[in-house]
């Protein structure tokens, strides 16, 4: 295809993706260099009979509007935003490790920074999920393989609910029933004999609640993958590995894993994308106060009704894209080799 | 003489089914719940008794007469005007998948016939763009939109929702040309076909199975979003997940939680609709990704 | 190192039969090729062989273990399949040294037997290599490779060398027949191409829908065919064949007239002939007729004749020359002929002293 029909045909898309993906990121980028103005004070001297004059700071509404409209991206504060208390916190980190008492204080006061806590949590959710949802969903492509053929439609109609449903509805659902008043809760509850357990209680509880609705919700991806990639298994080889006297467990390991590699890079990689933008199950479950993540504390920072910190914003957003060019690279580093070999 | 099927020891058969029906129940068991608890009362529900009263419903018949009450869907979609929502939604998903195949399968066709090499650092630009969280994206709209006054408006997230789509969009329209032979459009070239009526009327027709998977994938991709349209949109014209979202934070303290678990199964149902119908064309399309990705 | 007998053998899917009572001794050592045209059931009996299908019915015994309930693996077999069956993801060497990998065979024996294996199937420049990265040819010997690298029971070979072209077929063929004569073990091999069949087979097994036709040496299979299934199959070109009257030795069909048969046979039958027995003569002979076409073979001449609504071919020197509708003579002499029964197909055997 000549290059003039080619760029005729991919305009309109290129162009969405230009406007409204890489057009943002570069504004991202330049708001994370400002901050919001400061409410603009005059001092307002009031002098009242017998009292003398007293001279009073007021914040004075219409300047601060009128500032506010003039600048809106806020004054230049360089890459203040970026090391401040909420985001990388250079100078508090540089407090805790020349005064400490042992890594555990480390960790726990480090945690207690918004921009750790909240990288941490994202990083438990992409790296514990990933690979548990992977497995599952394997496992549950095998258990489906072997079953009667009439049985399969109905087992994969169920199997993907979880993945299909609108993830703040489904973390929603999931929540409802595991509230101490619902289902899932109150059978923990009289299972483990404590009538005050709540999941939202403690830290690790609703840590591991966030976990195992990630894991509920990524596995029918992996299944589907998986269950399809296993219709493909060369019979031959198979049967060749029965007859080289292979059994059960070597014929998965030796023909069945390698032949699903390739699709459980793919599935490690959309996942792993998908995980670490976890957003809507913190909103459902309402496990803020336990657990947040890089998203959510964007979504929070731009939530303020009076005071949208689109500085704040804009930094969490250049790390987060940051931590997203990590994750990918490898992927990156790779595809180009191979391209370049070819 | 009958001859034993002995390919599979029966422990493992008993187990694997059992892991099965397990896996069945933990995936379906939530939906079904949910459903059958959004036609109770509150107080049965979330029960402090006993979860077994959201079953039977005994608070449900003593406030209703009935054990089952259309009381949540009447507050959410009357009282709470969750109807408009719905309009709204209607209006967003329908136009992003209308947008998104016409941009993508016009991209997706030029990407798979072109031979050059920038096609593959577009593709691998595709796929950085589709890792980007949407809520940083969205960090980036709010200052310019509010600027440019577009902010609230429908057309303005559906934009948005069609650029954010794109990236996967391209990829698995790209793909699903790559499987067409690309001897179809060139004898059609040959025939006497500009490039774009080979496209319109040859490839286009062949392509339909992948068009519609992908419009699927874009339908589900608009229908489920939050990130966007709770921070792109104004309160009037809020689509349904903002929607459920915002009766969270307002229907929670009135003690009406049965609003939004009313207005949560009706955003549900249609998914459960559409899996039903198009469950074929959702494997295949997890599929084609995986098989050219 | 065993004999392979199978006991009446069935198969069935629902009602369609796939193999009906195969019933045969296999003798140790033996080379037996399966032959057949394509869907008469070879894969199937030799995939029953080897454990990969059920058995509707009948017993096999492989030495003196019945092996019906057995898995492939404790079979004690190796297969070469049509499509090779390699590991994709394994090179070469590894692909060979599985069997012994899987069989628990000892570490220390892995590497001798995998380079004796190599070498015999000439692979060792190749050991490092992917399949993927291989040829036709190349993949067919690393799948003879790992069938050899142990020592089995039985080798089953279904269509190995049907991917292969015509050049390749002959070399490897060639391989195969050394090859099992060195390593000495009973050998089934599944083919359709009858000059494989001839030119490999101790026995040949031909096969149509199912039942076995003849179980017999080569010469045996092309001298004396068991019925005229047998016969329209082997050799190329077919046996000629022409349904006639007999009467008091004498055929008579179409243009055809052959005294001097057996006596002990009267009413319709089939006559048959190969084209090679038959020859061209200007004047008399037992049958004349129109030339229909006429192709050179390079070392002969082939004529054929269209009588009733069949064709008979008859072979003559390379030098021979005719124009299509010439008339031409042939000579059939009676020792040439076979006759078989017209309704069942089957053989009519000659009596002594006729
Ligand atoms: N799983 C099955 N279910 C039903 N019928 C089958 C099945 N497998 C094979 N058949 C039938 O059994 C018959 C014998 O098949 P088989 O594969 O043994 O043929 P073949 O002799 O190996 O032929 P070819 O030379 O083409 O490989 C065929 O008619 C085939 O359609
Ligand atoms: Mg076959």
């Amino acid at each position: 295809m000549p290059h003039k029909a080619f760029f005729a045909f991919i305009m309109p898309s290129l162009l969405a993706m230009l406007l409204f993906i890489a057009l943002p990121i570069v504004s991202v980028a330049v708001q994370s260099l400002y901050v919001q103005h400061e409410r603009v004070v005059t001092e307002v001297e009031t002098c009242a009979p017998f009292a003398g004059c007293t001279t009073e700071t007021r914040v004075d509404a219409e300047a601060t509007e009128k500032l506010r409209h003039a600048e809106p991206l806020g004054r230049f504060n360089g890459f203040g935003t970026y090391l401040d208390r909420n985001h990388l916190a250079t100078a508090e980190i540089g407090a805790i490790l020349a005064d400490n008492a042992g890594f555990a204080d480390i960790a726990s006061r480090i945690y207690n920074l918004p921009f750790y806590r909240a990288l941490a949590f994202t990083l438990t959710y992409t790296f514990v999920v990933t690979p548990l949802a992977m497995l599952l969903g394997f496992c549950i492509a095998l258990g489906v393989n072997a079953i009667p053929p009439f049985y399969k439609g109905p087992v994969i109609f169920f199997s993907l609910l979880p993945m299909i449903v609108t993830p703040l509805v489904g973390a929603l659902i999931l929540y409802w029933m595991s509230s101490p008043q619902g289902i899932l809760g109150a059978t923990l509850q009289s299972l483990l004999n404590d009538p005050t357990l709540s999941l939202k209680s403690s830290a690790v509880l609703t840590w591991v609640t966030l976990l195992v609705y990630g894991i509920w919700h990524n596995a029918p991806f992996s299944f589907v993958v998986f269950y399809a990639g296993l219709q493909t298994v060369p019979h031959d080889t198979l049967e060749s590995a029965m007859i080289d006297g292979a059994n059960r467990w070597e014929r998965i390991r030796f023909v069945v894993i390698p032949h699903l590699m390739p699709l459980a890079t793919f599935v490690a990689l959309v996942q792993l994308m998908d995980n670490f933008r976890v957003f809507e199950p913190i909103v459902g479950f309402s496990a803020e106060a336990n657990a947040t993540s890089l998203s959510w504390s964007i979504f929070n920072d731009l939530r303020g009704q009076v005071d949208q910190l689109f500085g704040s914003a804009a930094a969490t957003s250049m790390l987060t894209i940051v931590g997203v060019v990590i994750l990918l690279s490898p992927v990156l580093v790779r595809t180009w080799r191979e391209f370049n070999r070819r | 003489m009958i001859v034993k099927k002995r390919r599979r020891p029966l422990p493992l058969t008993v187990l694997s089914t059992t892991f099965v029906l397990l896996w069945v129940l933990m995936a379906a068991f939530p939906f079904i719940w949910t459903v059958w608890g959004s036609f109770k009362v509150e107080q049965d529900f979330f029960s402090r008794d006993s979860w077994w009263f959201a079953i039977e419903g005994p608070r449900t018949i003593a406030q209703t007469g009935s054990a089952f009450t259309g009381d949540g869907y009447y507050g959410a979609w009357v009282l709470r005007d969750f109807f408009s929502s719905v309009v709204n939604t209607i209006i967003v998903t329908v136009s992003v998948v209308v947008i998104s195949l016409t941009f993508g399968t016009l991209g997706g066709y030029a990407l798979a016939r072109s031979g050059y090499r920038y096609t593959f650092w577009l593709l691998m630009l595709a796929l950085v763009f589709r890792a980007m969280p949407h809520i940083t994206l969205v960090s980036g709209y709010l200052l310019p939109f509010f600027e440019m006054n577009i902010w609230g408006h429908l057309p303005t997230a559906i934009i948005v929702l069609v650029a954010i789509n794109q990236p996967f969009t391209l990829w698995m329209l790209h793909s699903f040309f790559l499987s067409i032979p690309k001897d179809l459009d060139e004898s059609a070239m040959v025939d006497g076909c500009s490039r774009f009526q080979a496209f319109r009327m040859v490839v286009i027709p062949v392509m339909w199975p992948g068009v519609i998977t992908t419009g699927l994938f874009s339908f589900l991709l608009a229908y489920n979003d939050f990130a966007v349209t709770a921070m792109l949109l104004s309160q009037p014209n809020q689509t349904m997940v903002p929607k459920i979202a915002s009766f969270l934070g307002t229907i929670q303290q009135e003690g009406n939680v049965m609003f939004a678990v009313a207005a949560v199964v009706s955003a549900t149902a249609p998914l459960f609709v559409l899996v039903m119908f198009f469950q074929r064309q959702i494997v295949s399309g997890l599929t084609a990704g995986a098989v050219k990705g | 190192m065993a004999e392979i007998r199978l006991k009446n053998v069935s198969k069935r899917w629902h009602n369609f039969v796939g193999v009906n009572n195969f019933d045969l001794d296999i003798a140790d050592r033996e080379f037996l090729v399966l032959l057949g045209p394509s869907g008469c059931g070879k894969t199937t009996t030799m995939r029953m062989i080897a454990g990969l299908d059920d058995i509707s019915e009948g017993e096999i015994w492989l030495g003196d273990r019945m092996v019906n309930n057995l898995e492939p693996k404790d079979r004690d077999i190796s297969m070469v399949f049509q499509s090779y069956g390699l590991y994709p993801n394994m090179t070469v060497y590894e692909n060979i040294r599985f069997p012994l990998r899987v069989r628990k065979v000892p570490k220390e024996l892995h590497h001798e037997k995998v380079m004796q294996a190599a070498r015999m199937v000439e692979l060792v420049d190749f050991l490092e290599r992917r399949p993927a990265a291989l040829s036709g040819g190349q993949r067919q010997r690393v799948a003879l490779g790992r069938a050899i690298v142990r020592q089995p029971a039985a080798f089953l070979m279904d269509e190995p060398l049907s991917n292969l072209d015509a050049k390749l077929r002959v070399s490897t063929r060639a391989q195969i027949k050394n090859l099992q004569h060195t390593l000495k073990v009973t050998t089934i091999y599944v083919t359709h191409d009858q000059i494989e069949a001839m030119t490999l087979a101790d026995r040949v097994v031909v096969m149509n829908r199912g039942v076995i036709q003849q179980v017999g040496t080569p010469t045996d299979i092309y001298d004396n065919p068991a019925n005229t299934f047998v016969a329209s199959f082997i050799g190329s070109p077919a046996m000629n064949l022409v349904s006639g009257d007999i009467e008091n030795g004498t055929f008579r069909g179409p243009g055809i007239t052959i005294a001097g048969l057996q006596t002990n046979v009267k009413g319709p039958v089939t006559l048959g002939f190969r084209a090679e027995d038959a020859s061209l003569v200007s004047e008399g002979g037992e049958f004349g007729a129109e030339v229909y076409s006429m192709e050179l073979l390079g070392e002969a001449t082939m004529a054929s004749f269209r009588i009733g609504d069949q064709l008979v071919s008859i072979k003559s020197g390379k030098e021979y020359r005719a124009e299509i509708g010439d008339v031409v003579h042939a000579a059939i002499p009676a020792s040439i002929c076979h006759l078989f029964d017209t309704d069942t197909g089957v053989r009519i055997a000659r009596t002594p002293g006729n």
